[in-house]
């Protein structure tokens, strides 16, 4: 997968591997269906004060889910128009329009909370540094959501980067 | 959609709507927790998008919140706090309202 951006200066990953594709699919999977558990992470509580979170529950929160769902819709619309070469195994091509990075940006964050909190991905594990206790094991789901959780990372840390101003040709094998 | 709060400052900002109320008691401090999964990028991101801050001083809170697992990002009367709070959990992060010692 390379970043860079498009001749419209939007942000651009090209050479995306169908595996990789597959795994970008699953950003706008429902993370309420999918992870009912690590989505408890998604609606915090603001505090505790017993008034206001009573008052988040029923006013805030369910604004902040449709403010999510919404961002989602944005997100799959881009991930349809995903161009692919001719052939079943040729790489895909994904160009985000500008006026959708924080859709971007907030639903790749939705779904590496989803991940992370679902199969309790510890910090250690997060920052890429393996242990005898903890091997990757990606025949495995918890194993699976650690790479997706980096995959959607690293397409943050592109994102953000093109909105400083700031590229290079950022790869990832 | 939420919208982006374009705040000058963080400090005590009023509006013609604050009570007196609000003036007398102690303000409602918005903080920022730690959360491993966010990325300090997009932490320093949130914080110039929410409160129009300089790059140098979203990555001094940010720097806060990784170092010391909290940062107070805002002072001021309960209603612009929950709403700044809104924002910041529409990104994501993890926030909280609380009164500030007295």
């Amino acid at each position: 997968m390379i970043f860079e951006l498009s001749k419209s200066g939007n942000p651009l990953f090209r050479e995306i591997h169908p595996l990789l594709a597959g795994l970008l699919r699953t950003i706008v999977e429902d993370p309420w269906e999918r992870y009912p558990e690590g989505s408890t992470r998604l609606l915090p509580p603001p505090g505790d004060n017993e008034e206001i979170c009573l008052d988040w529950q029923d006013h805030v929160q369910p604004d902040l889910r449709r403010h999510f769902d919404s961002e989602r819709t944005a997100v799959e619309r881009d991930l349809e128009a995903m161009k692919q070469g001719n052939g079943k195994k040729t790489p895909f091509t994904l160009e985000i329009p500008r006026q959708n990075v924080d859709a971007w940006l907030v639903t790749l964050n939705v779904i590496r909370l989803a991940l992370s909190t679902e199969f309790q991905l510890g910090e250690t594990e997060l920052n890429g540094l393996r242990t005898s206790d903890s091997p990757l094991d990606l025949t495995t789901a918890r194993g699976l959501a650690l790479v997706q959780v980096n995959l959607f990372a690293f397409m943050q840390e592109c994102i953000i980067s093109s909105m400083d101003g700031y590229v290079d040709d950022t790869e990832m094998g | 959609m939420i919208m982006p709060f374009l705040g000058n400052s963080p400090g005590t900002l009023q509006s013609p709507e604050t009570t007196l109320s609000e003036l007398l008691d102690p303000p409602w401090l918005v903080v920022v927790h730690n959360d491993p999964v966010n990325l300090m990028s997009y932490v320093s991101m949130v914080f110039q998008r929410v409160f129009g801050w300089s790059r140098e001083r979203a990555q001094r809170h940010m720097m806060e919140v990784h170092t010391k697992g909290r940062s107070v990002v805002w002072s001021g009367g309960r209603e612009q706090a929950e709403l700044i709070v809104q924002h910041l959990h529409g990104f994501l992060l993890l926030a909280t309202l609380e009164r500030a010692p007295e």
